[in-house]
């Protein structure tokens, strides 16, 4: 083979390895799951019910003085 | 839909510790877990800040997205809770939050974990609502009695505030809003002082 063959494979052989350091610079987002436990009595209510006792708390005990 | 959300006030945190008792006695949080703890942040030095933290129940919370058993969920009004029966105690969870809220109790030697505990925002678990088996599994369930986190509740400074996102958002814009400006326990000013 002579020397232009070789420089050909050469170029190949590291275009082909160099091509193989590419990094994904996308982030890999983990969804969360499906809740596989038991059900919660909260959940079965709705939060609007408990949304206007809930501030009525907040504007008796938290709110500045 | 209002979202409940914790939010600490470190120019009024007075390092007492109120909201750590209030959470264990509430809940009788077992001896070496702690679901609340204050920070201090400069300690010792003038203007030393603390802050109160807790779980924070995410939006998107971290510790549901790792969970191998999924366990975690989420109600309407967007606090974090999970199932001890589902647990493992693998403590993926306590790798994945960045504010160190899951605790395992210890249960045997070689420190093997236990069921993971963390803030509930006082609002129990999958058990029948204020039912011995929610009370010691997770703690009151103060939620469901029309009432907010007792840490909040306790603080005597209102540094900790527990409730409704906006209606917490509101009250801290004017108290910045009353002080001159914004506070720099975090921020540029913090993260690049000279040490």
């Amino acid at each position: 083979m002579n020397t232009r063959g070789i420089l050909a494979v050469a170029l190949v052989t590291a275009a082909a390895g160099l091509s193989g350091c590419y990094e994904d610079a996308d982030v890999t987002v983990h969804e969360p799951g499906k809740y596989k436990g038991a059900a919660d009595p909260l959940l079965s209510q709705q939060a609007s019910a408990r949304e206007e006792a809930l501030a009525k708390r907040f504007q008796i005990v938290q709110t500045d003085r | 839909m209002a979202r409940m959300k914790f939010l600490c006030d470190a120019e009024r945190c007075i390092e007492c510790n109120a909201c750590v008792v209030a959470c264990k006695n509430e809940n009788s949080v077992p001896w070496g877990v702690n679901r609340r703890r204050v920070v201090v942040l400069d300690d010792g030095v003038p203007g030393e800040k603390s802050i109160s933290v807790a779980c924070m129940h995410c939006t998107d919370a971290p510790c549901a997205a790792v969970c191998p058993v999924d366990c975690f969920y989420t109600t309407e009004d967007g606090i974090v809770l999970h199932d001890k029966d589902l647990c493992i105690g693998c403590g993926y969870c306590f790798y994945a939050c960045p504010f160190g809220a899951p605790q395992y109790p210890q249960k045997e030697a070689f420190g093997v974990r236990g069921k993971m505990d963390k803030c509930t925002f006082c609002a129990g678990g999958p058990p029948a609502d204020n039912s011995d088996a929610e009370y010691k599994k997770y703690g009151r369930n103060r939620i469901a009695e029309g009432k907010l986190p007792l840490c909040a509740e306790f603080c005597s400074t209102k540094a900790l505030l527990g409730g409704d996102g906006d209606m917490i958002a509101d009250i801290y814009r004017k108290r910045v809003l009353k002080r001159g400006g914004r506070p720099q326990t975090w921020g540029w000013e913090t993260a690049y002082k000279a040490s």
